[in-house]
């Protein structure tokens, strides 16, 4: 390819600069002006600052590690002021006195080399082997939870808006409705106190856990089903706080869409139901939704918290949970790097995806 | 397809955990304590995040002895024979024949690496010592600066810890002077190490691979200290605070805690025949003023807010039976008022009942009047209006700060509460933001000079060590003079714990007490007693007056893990 006409800067020894050469490569291969990169960047510097953001946050709330473990001690065990101090500051790898700055330049140096560090109330545990130890179960529960919940909220859905103004209609509207205005939590603690401890369905410590302890993790039947098991609490109440706002707005979706000619065109053709129901009213009235389930799985992480303690399900939720109340800094960095980075590429994720699944978008921006 | 396939298997999951069966509740013993598990939480019990699990922590690393709180006499648990010998040094004498669960003799040796690891970690209770000798496999000479009923405390509730697994830093540390080359990468290098599996020296072993978020188990160890006189062949430690922990009591497969629960789960215990035992704490909140608020300085106001505010009252609203008004209002709790003050100096304390009139009386004798609207005016002009702020997470502080606010304002001072986030709120007084505060007083410890640690030491100066703020606290002046002359008090408290003769700390404690109870630099308010739900109908352990109920412990001294180690401890079926 040849260069274009470009000021060329080449100094009196005849060797070009080096921004000389940094601007004649953009110029020659202009990459900043591409969608795809420029997402990326934006992406990359959107995490960025959520981090930076929440490194100085972190330090400005209430306390630090030392004074929260000291309350601990003191509220449990009885002992001195002083003799809690003691053993906490021997025991931490953490540096009040440090500048914030200093904390700061360190951060991001261990950043840049892909280096989480260590925990500052679990000295010498990786921030990443923490987060692998919880990350998977939150993926795991919420993440089939909010799948299940999505699949039966668009098929409830486009039954509400096909027989609108049927018994059903009212009747799911109704159910819908009251599933939408209760709170995950609420629907958690529902469980437990109902069919867990008055009607005795089931055994609340059991049902606690991640897996059967003793069991070795891996694909093995009894692993997979212990794993299934003690996950079914949590996924039950995701679906059900998730499940009718997927239903309504479904419903709001198909409604509009079964108004539009060409599904007029498509029964005056003599389309079969079925056929229409899939291929022209149910993809088209899915393309909303699409974007909102997108919006929706960057939330996934962090919407586990309170019901992962009720359920005694530690995942991310209670991670991010437990270093913030005990102040471990760096495993707050960690937790919300992670948060973040799913957060924005799944936005990315759909904003590249979404053309691929409405041939208008594309079109437009082919045009 | 898709649909028929997600509600089968909704409905087999479902059937599945409906037709779970029980756990076996068989010879467990069912108790519950936080941990974290693996990565965070590991087997170094010296640093943070290691699964010590509180008071269980006898369990697995046995205390030295138990202080028998209604004796006030030590029982030898892992040291058989102890005290002070003729040089002013401690020794102890631990029993022969038990093992750690790693198969090694538990000697003097365990003992040496515990206290030079504390030594490493800079513990108190190396203030006190200059050394520490091995005088045979199974003595241990602490080398005293001075003796001290404190340095003794600390060292006989020591959790003993293996010397297999740490020895090899105790001696390193051994070696070392404190603070010198190579020391703090010896502190670093203990902080980071994780033993790959617990060892055990008490009754019962922690297994790895039962650790889970919900529970872990422990099996019996026969070789351990008091390993041989078991009734339970296994202990389940469930995991978590107060609100994980409460469905399981309800549900019956959780038999005891130590939790603090509020009064109305408490009542839904004892409808499901669940016993609350209930034991004072040493401790409990009171109300602190800032001193450099005019005119919170005045004795004569702190005296007229301890007669205008109804401690039953506050106690009761607060924690139901558990609130139990303090009476002697010396800065200890009533037990060790008891304990330590003679009969004719108890009599001579202001008890500061609930009287208006009187408070009315205090007020008025410092020039103090009431205003067109009832509300207080002092000698400068300006209303007695104040900010009270409570930790708002603490729903008892927070209903003790609520009800001292209306019964002050009725009163007719003018008082605004406000809640502040609990980890802020000791920030606040440290750094002497505040006017009026909620926090504790007195201290879950037995030595009763270490109550005033609160008042004396830690609200009233701490901002440096606690990190932020480096403020003066409550701004109280430690040099007082009462009726029995001049004294710094905190100088007295410290002294009171020092040596070992008992009539002459009693001495010290009666001057800390009277002139507490002259000039309440802080209002006691009521004294918090446990809680500890009990189920009987699957533990068997004494009836609720026995004195052991004494040991309330949080930390060392427990009731409980006392009853296990000496084999009283056992299945109600047996």
């Amino acid at each position: 390819m040849a260069l274009p006409n470009s000021d060329l800067e080449i100094n009196r020894s005849g060797v070009q600069s080096p921004v000389a050469a940094v601007q004649q490569f953009i110029a020659a291969y202009p990459i900043h002006k591409n969608y795809y990169v420029r997402i990326f960047v934006q992406a990359i510097l959107t995490i960025w600052a959520v981090l930076t953001v929440t490194f100085f946050l972190v330090r400005q709330m209430p306390g630090n590690p030392i004074d929260v473990l000291i309350e601990q001690i003191l509220t449990q065990e009885g002992i001195s002021y002083q003799e809690a101090y003691d053993r906490v500051a021997a025991s931490f790898n953490f540096d009040p006195d440090a500048t914030m700055l200093d904390q700061y330049v360190d951060y991001v140096g261990d950043l840049l080399r892909l280096d989480l560090g260590t925990s500052i109330t679990s000295p010498g545990t990786r921030i990443i082997d923490e987060i692998a130890r919880f990350l998977p179960w939150t993926i795991f529960a919420v993440g089939s939870g909010f799948l299940i919940s999505f699949v039966l909220g668009i098929i409830l859905g486009m039954m509400m808006a096909y027989y609108r103004d049927s018994a059903l209609d009212h009747t799911l509207s109704l159910v819908s409705s009251f599933f939408t205005g209760v709170p995950n939590y609420i629907w958690g603690l529902l469980i437990i106190i109902g069919p867990g401890i008055s009607w005795n369905w089931f055994d609340v410590g059991a049902a606690r856990g991640t897996y059967d302890p003793g069991l070795t993790p891996g694909l093995n039947a009894a692993f997979i089903g212990s794993a299934i098991e003690h996950a079914l609490l949590p996924i039950i109440t995701y679906v059900l706080a998730t499940l009718g706002s997927w239903m309504l707005s479904m419903k709001s979706s198909t409604t509009g869409v079964l108004n539009d000619d060409y599904v007029n065109v498509a029964e005056a053709r003599g389309l079969k139901d079925r056929r229409i129901i899939t291929a022209y009213v149910g993809r088209n009235a899915m393309l909303p939704l699409f974007a909102q389930l997108s919006i929706s799985i960057g939330f996934v992480l962090g919407s586990g918290v309170v019901i992962e303690e009720i359920f005694v399900y530690w995942g991310f939720g209670h991670y991010l949970f437990q270093a913030i109340t005990v102040r471990d800094y760096t495993s707050v960095q960690g937790a919300v790097l992670i948060l973040s980075s799913t957060f924005v590429f799944s936005n990315l994720f759909a904003d590249l995806t979404y053309g691929l699944l409405d041939p208008r978008v594309r079109i437009s921006g082919e045009k | 397809m898709n649909r028929r396939f997600l509600v089968l298997l909704m409905l087999f999951a479902l059937s599945a955990l409906a037709f779970a069966p029980i756990q076996a509740q068989g010879n467990t013993l069912n108790v519950a304590w936080p941990y974290q598990v693996p990565p965070t939480g590991h087997f170094n019990t010296f640093a943070s995040g290691g699964i010590a699990l509180g008071q269980y922590q006898d369990l697995h690393e046995p205390p030295l002895a138990v202080l028998m709180w209604a004796t006030g006499d030590y029982a030898g648990m892992v040291a058989e024979e102890f005290g002070w010998d003729d040089d002013g040094n401690y020794v102890i004498k631990m029993v022969e024949g038990n093992s750690w669960s790693d198969g090694s003799a538990m000697t003097a040796d365990d003992l040496m690496a515990t206290f030079n690891i504390f030594r490493l970690r800079g513990d108190t209770v190396w203030a006190n010592m200059s050394g520490i000798e091995k005088v045979d496999d199974s003595t241990v000479k602490f080398v005293m600066d001075s003796p001290s009923s404190l340095a003794e405390r600390i060292i006989l509730t020591t959790n003993l810890r293996p010397a297999s697994v740490f020895g090899d830093i105790a001696d390193r540390a051994a070696m070392m002077d404190a603070g010198g080359d190579g020391w703090d990468a010896l502190l670093q290098e203990l902080t980071e190490f994780r033993p790959e599996s617990p060892v055990s020296g008490g009754p019962y072993t922690i297994l790895p691979d039962t650790i889970s978020e919900a529970n872990l188990m422990m099996e019996l160890n026969p070789g351990g200290f008091a390993g041989d006189i078991q009734h339970y062949d296994m202990v389940r430690m469930w995991n978590g605070e107060t609100e994980v922990v409460t469905p399981l009591v309800a549900n019956q497969e959780l038999h005891y805690i130590t939790h603090g629960i509020p009064p109305t789960t408490e009542e839904d215990f004892a409808n499901r025949g669940i016993d609350i035992v209930r034991s004072g704490m040493n401790n409990g909140p009171g109300l602190y003023v800032n001193h450099a608020v005019y005119p919170l300085n005045l004795v004569e106001v702190r005296q007229a807010i301890a007669y205008a505010v109804d401690r039953i009252q506050n106690g009761v609203v607060s924690l139901g039976e558990s609130g139990v008004a303090v009476e002697y209002m010396t800065g200890m709790s009533d037990g060790l008022s008891e304990a330590w003050l003679s009969d004719e100096t108890l009599d001579s304390l202001n008890t500061y009942e609930h009287d208006l009139m009187k408070a009315e009386e205090l007020l008025t004798s410092v020039g103090f009047s009431r205003n067109d609207d009832g509300i207080w005016v002092d000698d400068n002009g300006d209303t007695l209006s104040f900010e009270l702020t409570f930790p708002q997470e603490f729903a008892d502080w927070s209903a003790a700060a609520e009800n001292a606010t209306a019964q002050l304002n009725d009163f007719g001072f003018d008082i605004s509460a406000r809640g502040v986030q609990f980890q802020q709120h000791p920030q606040d007084i440290y750094a002497s933001n505040f006017e009026m505060a909620i926090r504790n007083w007195g201290l879950g410890d037995p030595i009763p000079g270490r109550s005033y640690l609160q008042a004396y030491n830690r609200y009233n100066g701490q901002g440096d060590l606690a990190g932020e703020g480096g403020g003066a606290g409550m701004n109280f002046d430690n040099n007082v003079d009462y009726s029995g002359g001049m004294v710094n008090v905190f100088d007295l408290s410290n002294q009171s714990s020092q040596g070992v003769d008992k009539s002459a700390q009693a001495e010290l404690v009666t001057q800390l007490a009277i002139s507490y109870n002259e000039l309440l630099p802080a209002i006691p308010l009521w004294e918090r007693y446990t809680n500890n739900a009990l189920n009987r109908n699957f533990i068997m352990v004494p009836d609720s007056g026995d004195s052991i109920f004494a040991n309330f412990g949080g930390g060392a001294d427990n009731w409980m893990t006392t009853l296990i180690l000496t084999g009283v401890t056992a299945p109600a079926d047996m």
